[in-house]
């Protein structure tokens, strides 16, 4: 039977998978099945930060079946990832998408979560998001959600085209087992924060909140039409914010000048660069309006 | 290129070439199996589970029913061999190498008695299954939606040719098919060589086998 568009199609696909497969990796910290990782750069590998169970005795093992041990050099539970080291030049790296996802892409999820080879499941991508808060204190810039079947032990590995570049990593710790994919452009650069300083610094108050309605008349002493805010139901012992001097029964309305109407524009404010800053924050205390500064801690 | 034209008439034409070959197994009292014609002169193959009686039903693509007999069964690897009495069958040819993980895959058979169903999806993993008996048995992971009713139907690739026998559902989404090449061991322990791959008129190397 002569080669048609079905064949060469699957060829690709089979060809895709092979060239991916050499940079994706099996990574065994924890105590059940193993995971998958990418290697991203000679000694770097890119993986699922909740896939990390332990920090010592970190296994990995590339494509050809030989295996090294690597070490922790970053992690955030944030966005779930995490950058583990392994010692000298590691093999083949992955080739990062030049075009980022679109929705109705054929994608292909990889994952090397045994000793018989790579493994790979065909979808397309269903959808293209976010902002999206993780559930985890991060803000995730985008996401990419596809029909692939994620299998198990598929956390950490890659999205890739049809082309065989990396389109993104995938992880099932980010939508309440749902799987989701962080786009490679910024897994890449979340990575590189990691591999350099350990770990991703993100803002800390130590409130519990929930949103509300900014009644009319409280409005007016706000000198805005602001609908909604923040609550605060609690706080934190000894947090920024109980030093600052924020009370149980104030609404948030801004924090630094910025309106905040729901908990997703405070997690977009509360970044690294605001830690350790005297930070204005508007409140509404008995029906007026209050300001209090308070110096934003760092999120452990 | 008329790219929408040509993907969906190859397609079609690899169903249409498939089709012919899968047959319809009743071995239970409800419901049934699927299976594939092995050789042109009778020889049905399908999983093990699905004959759950000595003389089971075969009905042909052309609606054409048959008493069989079971030449052989294996629990072990969940195989069956069937025979028919018919002649100038179509059997399909089995794939001549291991597939690729990430190449095409379609499935074939009768998922909840909806009659010659085909789903597509890839070759998701190649791993070796342990069996009852220890031995270890070379099945397929594919991500091809499979139901009760594809049990014994085969596993083919974009030219067609077998490399599995849909055999398991796990977890829902996880479908597990024997090995092309575990099913022509099967095959070739019972009815020696002169009788595998009829159709098949390329010799069958050692080393595949």
């Amino acid at each position: 039977m002569s080669k048609n568009v079905l064949v060469e199609l699957s060829e690709a696909m089979a060809e895709a998978v092979e060239n991916a497969g050499k940079a994706t990796v099996m990574v065994n910290a924890r105590r059940r099945m193993p995971a998958s990782g990418i290697l991203y750069a000679s000694d770097l590998i890119l993986t699922a930060d909740h896939v990390v169970e332990r920090e010592e005795d970190i296994k990995i093992v590339f494509g050809d079946n030989t295996e090294k041990s690597a070490s922790l050099a970053g992690r955030d539970p944030g966005s779930d990832l995490a950058v583990l080291k392994v010692n000298g030049s590691a093999g083949i790296v992955a080739a990062m998408t030049k075009t980022p996802g679109r929705v109705g892409q054929i994608v292909l999820a990889l994952g090397r979560p045994t000793n018989e080879g790579i493994q790979a499941s065909l979808g397309t991508i269903s959808a293209v998001g976010g902002p999206v808060r993780t559930g985890r204190g991060a803000i995730l810039e985008q996401y990419i959600r596809t029909d692939s079947i994620p299998y198990p032990g598929f956390s950490g590995g890659p999205l890739v085209a049809a082309d065989g570049s990396v389109v993104g990593i995938n992880t099932s710790g980010l939508g309440h087992g749902a799987s989701l994919t962080i786009p490679a452009a910024l897994a890449w650069k979340i990575g590189e924060t990691l591999a350099s300083h350990g770990h991703i610094r993100r803002g800390y108050l130590g409130i519990r909140s929930q949103t509300v309605e900014i009644p009319e008349s409280a409005r007016s002493s706000l000198k805005s039409q602001q609908e909604t805010g923040l609550l605060i139901v609690g706080i934190e012992k000894d947090s920024p914010s109980s030093k600052g001097g924020l009370m149980v029964g104030d609404i948030l309305t801004s924090v630094n000048g910025t309106p905040v109407l729901h908990h997703d524009e405070l997690f977009a404010i509360l970044t690294g660069e605001i830690v350790g800053k005297s930070t204005p924050i508007e409140v509404l205390r008995g029906g007026t309006k209050a300001v209090v500064n308070v110096v934003i801690g760092e999120r452990k | 290129m008329d790219f929408n034209g040509s993907f969906n008439k190859v397609i079609e034409e690899l169903v249409m070439n498939v089709l012919p070959s899968l047959v319809i197994v009743r071995g239970h009292r409800f419901g049934g199996g699927a299976g594939m014609i092995w050789s042109s002169d009778g020889l049905v193959l399908t999983n093990n589970h699905v004959v759950a009686r000595r003389k089971p039903i075969i009905k042909l693509n052309d609606e054409s029913e048959h008493e069989a007999r079971l030449i052989s069964r294996s629990p072990e690897e969940d195989l069956a061999l069937l025979k028919i009495d018919a002649s100038d069958l179509k059997p399909l040819e089995p794939a001549p190498e291991n597939p690729r993980v990430g190449e095409l895959a379609f499935a074939f058979g009768h998922p909840w008695g909806q009659r010659n169903s085909v789903t597509r999806g890839i070759v998701s993993a190649l791993l070796n299954a342990k069996t009852s008996q220890g031995r270890t048995l070379p099945v397929i992971r594919s991500d091809a939606p499979l139901a009760p009713g594809n049990s014994g139907g085969p596993l083919v690739n974009s030219r067609g040719q077998v490399i599995g026998i849909n055999a398991m559902i796990m977890g829902g989404d996880q479908s597990l098919a024997i090995s092309v090449q575990a099913a022509r061991n099967f095959v070739l322990k019972v009815v020696g060589e002169e009788k595998i791959g009829v159709g098949d008129q390329q010799p069958i190397p050692e080393g595949v086998l």
